[in-house]
């Protein structure tokens, strides 16, 4: 009984500091269900995806609103996000479970390195300017005049190619760690295709929820999921993610950025400890 | 295309994904006190499978895993429905490109059902 009111508390943990640091749920709840509560990596996995798509609604349903995220745009990369996530729900089930932890290990080392790096989307809000010159929402090469329809009244797809191929690795990193995939998006849209960081965070938040559908099906059929573990982390991670929306702007978040660094530094010694066998 | 319109298909399908958020959360915050007032350790106590058949006599027999199955199912199904709800809302502005798109990741997360099928025989 008191495992199931830990996991609700440590979920709501997980969704305070994720919804106050920019993070999806994920990169905080594997680790917490593997090392905090001894659950199987893959198990983990499972239940952090529904997590993501859990918080993805709830948080992209205000984003859509507040018209910071490009519905078309999220739409187009999705396609891509899902097809990734296919392939990466298949291929999660057949690499041991020592390669995955291997490879959440290092995305931690890689989300703690870019935090320390981190600008805050509040502080860039104009377009990206791009490396050719060229205005984010005009059509410049022929590719992009015939992708001019998947775009909204003031932005145009940019460097479709390029993006999809990035799109692809996020879904299938999504499907195989549990993540949301953010640590892919945002760059994507921000520095490739060109759109602010506000619309990129955004916008990635609402492609999260459906490329997460894509691998969690294949996990939930697979009788991956756990409902007993499952129910107290979601609802937890969605309590603290909504609380920490609303003091979001009363808080010191540099200080919490820094201890936050530390603490994904130690997680991801122990996680590639785990995946040495040591 | 007006401004207005695309407002709307915005809004709607911000509707649709904070519902479901809630609607879901409802469902596994009961499953969950259901599960804390029957003594259920998670972890320890190993899972029941998941069985469409059950799912309806569970939640009307009060059983914590009716509803945490449902809440799950729910927060599978939001994102979903959002997208068959951009399908049907660029359908109607005439929109073939954004409606072909919505058709193409729904195939995509068809196909996953799909591989299950095929791999669990």
């Amino acid at each position: 009984m008191g495992i199931g009111l830990l996991l609700v508390a440590g979920g709501a943990v997980a969704g305070l500091f994720g919804s106050l640091l920019g993070l999806g749920g994920g990169i905080l709840i594997v680790p917490l269900l593997t090392l905090g509560f001894g659950r199987p990596l893959r198990e983990a996995v499972a239940v952090s995806l529904v997590c993501v798509i859990a918080t993805s609604s709830a948080a992209a349903g205000a984003y859509l609103r507040s018209r910071l995220a490009n519905l078309r745009l999220g739409m187009v990369l999705v396609l891509f996000t899902t097809i990734g996530a296919l392939v990466g729900g298949i291929v999660a089930f057949l690499l041991p479970e020592r390669v995955l932890t291997a490879l959440f290990a290092i995305l931690l080392g890689y989300v703690a390195f870019t935090m320390i790096r981190r600008r805050d989307p509040a502080d860039a809000d104009g377009p990206a300017v791009l490396a050719d010159g060229s205005q984010p929402a005009r059509a410049t090469t022929r590719l992009e005049r015939a992708t001019s329809a998947l775009a909204g009244p003031d932005y145009v797809v940019r460097r479709l190619v390029p993006a999809s191929v990035a799109s692809l690795g996020a879904g299938v990193l999504s499907a195989l760690l549990g993540v949301g995939g953010g640590a892919i998006n945002v760059p994507t849209m921000h520095l490739i295709m060109g759109t602010s960081l506000r619309v990129a965070a955004a916008t990635s938040n609402l492609m999260i929820g459906v490329t997460a559908v894509a691998s969690a099906i294949i996990y939930f059929l697979r009788g991956a999921v756990d409902p007993y573990i499952a129910g107290p982390t979601v609802v937890g991670v969605f309590v603290g993610a909504s609380i920490g929306s609303r003091i979001s702007g009363r808080v010191d978040v540099r200080i919490l950025r820094a201890l936050f660094v530390l603490v994904l530094v130690w997680t991801a010694i122990q996680m590639a400890r785990r995946a040495v066998g040591l | 295309m007006t401004a207005g319109g695309a407002d709307r298909i915005e809004v709607r399908i911000a509707r649709v994904l904070t519902g479901g958020a809630v609607v879901s959360v409802v469902l596994l915050g009961v499953g969950v006190a259901l599960m804390v007032a029957s003594g259920i350790d998670p972890g320890a106590t190993t899972f029941p499978t998941f069985d469409p058949g059950r799912l309806v006599g569970d939640l009307v027999a009060l059983r914590p895993e009716g509803f945490l199955y449902a809440g799950i199912i729910v927060v599978v199904a939001t994102p979903i429905a959002r997208v068959l709800g951009e399908l049907v809302g660029f359908s109607l502005r005439g929109e073939r490109a954004m409606a072909a798109v919505a058709v193409a990741i729904l195939v995509v997360i068809g196909l996953s059902v799909v591989v299950v099928a095929v791999v669990e025989g």
